[in-house]
């Protein structure tokens, strides 16, 4: 396979920073502010991604089940941390038990697919499990986020609905059920949609990748194919698990919201 | 403890936040089968002390007595079936009035309660001065006078003890005020319940009823 693949020099590697300078200009000319963001991102992808490389490199090395396992739960503990930034919604602590409940689906969604589907020996091996497990990670962290803030802003915002709901005899469960099914799916959307536009709309990542390293594109398909189910079933159990152990976060033992609005 | 005695309040403290002190050593007792009029400023804790007692809120220190047990014994459910609150915005599912009015009864805790047929519905809306209501039309056109009263009957229909009224004529004019008001008071006197109101604006037959002020972080009857 390496063999069919051309190299890139550090020379032409560095071309594709004139697509960051175009966007600049433009940014600078129409006074859009993101030119520095543009940039910051740019230096940020070449120095996480070549840092990435080396250690890859080490770990495939190394070969060994717990550096393996250390690395995969660095990557979930960094996801946590980015949905925690990201949903502003500070009130009820949530960092913890959400760290905990990514851990374990995203775990369960990678072994299933190393050791179940591709039946790699041993299931652990990092060429697939790390790349695996990144993807996961990568995508049901962004279900996650989406889905939480929805569901904290609802609860916020249908508070008055709701407590009319618990008035009437309602338990948390039942005056949220619909909060919870709009997070839900808030979540979910951008991951059913690219397997509605996969191969119409464009080629996606992991086959790009094959099939540009010289596989056959059959094979390329089938491991897309399990990539695409494997995203949606970990985006829907860690989005899930994350929502159902946060909305019961946010009631108290008496059946009460315990967000509240300053007022 | 005296068995009439429905709610009792006994050293209760309560802040909604640390600098908004709330209530302070509140205790108070309030007796079955009357109708309490609940006055205060804006901010004075008329909601807080509603929700309170139907344990939307849970206070600091102190407890709180529903029939001479602790409202925490209760399962939450059951507590806010028996102290009915009614919010002081009517809200509406977008459904017709009877679905608006039956809709309690599709939540689990409340599955083994008779479900009332649509001969009772039209009683309560006679009763409540809702004649041209038709139960099929739908409750989001109606006026929030008329959706006032829908939720007076909706919570009726629970059969609880006590009723909490917040503001319940605040976004009304003077003559749909005065409606509103003595229905409220028909829930105390026809249909015996202990109803509890607060109102901000003055109440028109102030004398004949209980009144309770809110002020200085507690609760005061006035004799």
């Amino acid at each position: 396979m390496e063999a069919g693949i051309i190299n890139v020099g550090y020379m032409q590697l560095s071309i594709v920073f004139i697509f960051i300078f175009i966007g600049g200009a433009v940014s600078v000319y129409h006074s859009l502010n993101i030119e520095y963001d543009m940039i910051i991102g740019a230096v940020r992808t070449c120095v996480q991604l070549f840092l990435l490389g080396y250690v890859l490199k080490v770990i495939f090395v190394l070969n060994n089940v717990w550096l393996v396992l250390l690395i995969f739960l660095f990557m979930t503990f960094f996801a946590a941390r980015t949905v925690y930034s990201r949903v502003k919604d500070r009130e009820i602590s949530f960092f913890i038990p959400v760290s905990l409940s990514m851990s374990i689906s995203f775990f369960i969604v990678a072994f299933i697919v190393t050791a179940v589907v591709v039946r790699v020996d041993p299931w652990w091996n990092p060429r697939y499990f790390i790349p695996l497990g990144g993807m996961v990670i990568g995508n049901s962290m962004n279900a996650v986020a989406i889905a939480l803030e929805r569901l904290l802003n609802e609860l916020r915002s249908k508070r008055h609905e709701i407590e009319m709901k618990l008035c009437f005899g309602a338990d948390y469960k039942e005056a949220s059920i619909d909060i919870v099914a709009n997070a839900m799916r808030s979540g979910m959307i951008p991951s059913i949609n690219s397997m509605m536009a996969a191969g119409i709309v464009f080629i996606p990542g992991i086959m790009t990748g094959q099939i540009i390293a010289g596989a056959d594109p059959a094979l390329a398909i089938k491991y897309q194919i399990v990539v695409m189910l494997m995203l949606v079933g970990s985006t829907s159990i860690s989005t899930l698990i994350v929502v159902l152990i946060v909305r019961k976060l946010c009631f108290g033992t008496g059946e009460q919201l315990l967000l509240r609005s300053r007022f | 403890m005296n068995a009439q005695n429905i709610i009792e309040f006994n050293c209760v403290t309560f802040a909604y936040f640390a600098d908004t002190v709330i209530f302070k050593d509140l205790s108070i007792k309030l007796d079955e089968g009357v109708f309490y009029l609940i006055k205060g400023v804006s901010g004075a804790g008329k909601s807080s002390f509603f929700r309170l007692i139907n344990r939307l809120e849970e206070p600091d220190s102190g407890e709180i007595f529903f029939k001479g047990k602790s409202v925490s014994s209760y399962r939450p459910s059951v507590l806010r079936r028996s102290i009915l609150y009614i919010q002081q915005t009517p809200l509406a599912i977008d459904a017709s009035v009877r679905d608006n009015l039956l809709f309690p009864f599709s939540f689990k805790s409340n599955r083994n309660l008779l479900k009332p047929a649509d001969d009772k519905l039209m009683l309560y809306l006679d009763d409540f001065c809702l004649q041209g209501v038709s139960l099929d039309s739908n409750a989001i056109n109606l006026s929030t006078g008329q959706l006032q009263r829908i939720c007076f009957i909706r919570g009726l229909l629970l059969s609880p003890d006590v009723i909490l009224l917040d503001e319940p004529t605040s976004a009304l004019d003077k003559n749909t005020c005065s409606i509103v008001e003595s229905m409220a008071a028909q829930m105390c006197l026809k249909y015996g319940k202990t109803v509890l109101m607060a109102s901000h604006k003055g109440f028109e037959s102030e004398q004949e009823y209980e009144v309770l002020e809110l002020s200085k972080q507690t609760v005061k009857k006035r004799n």
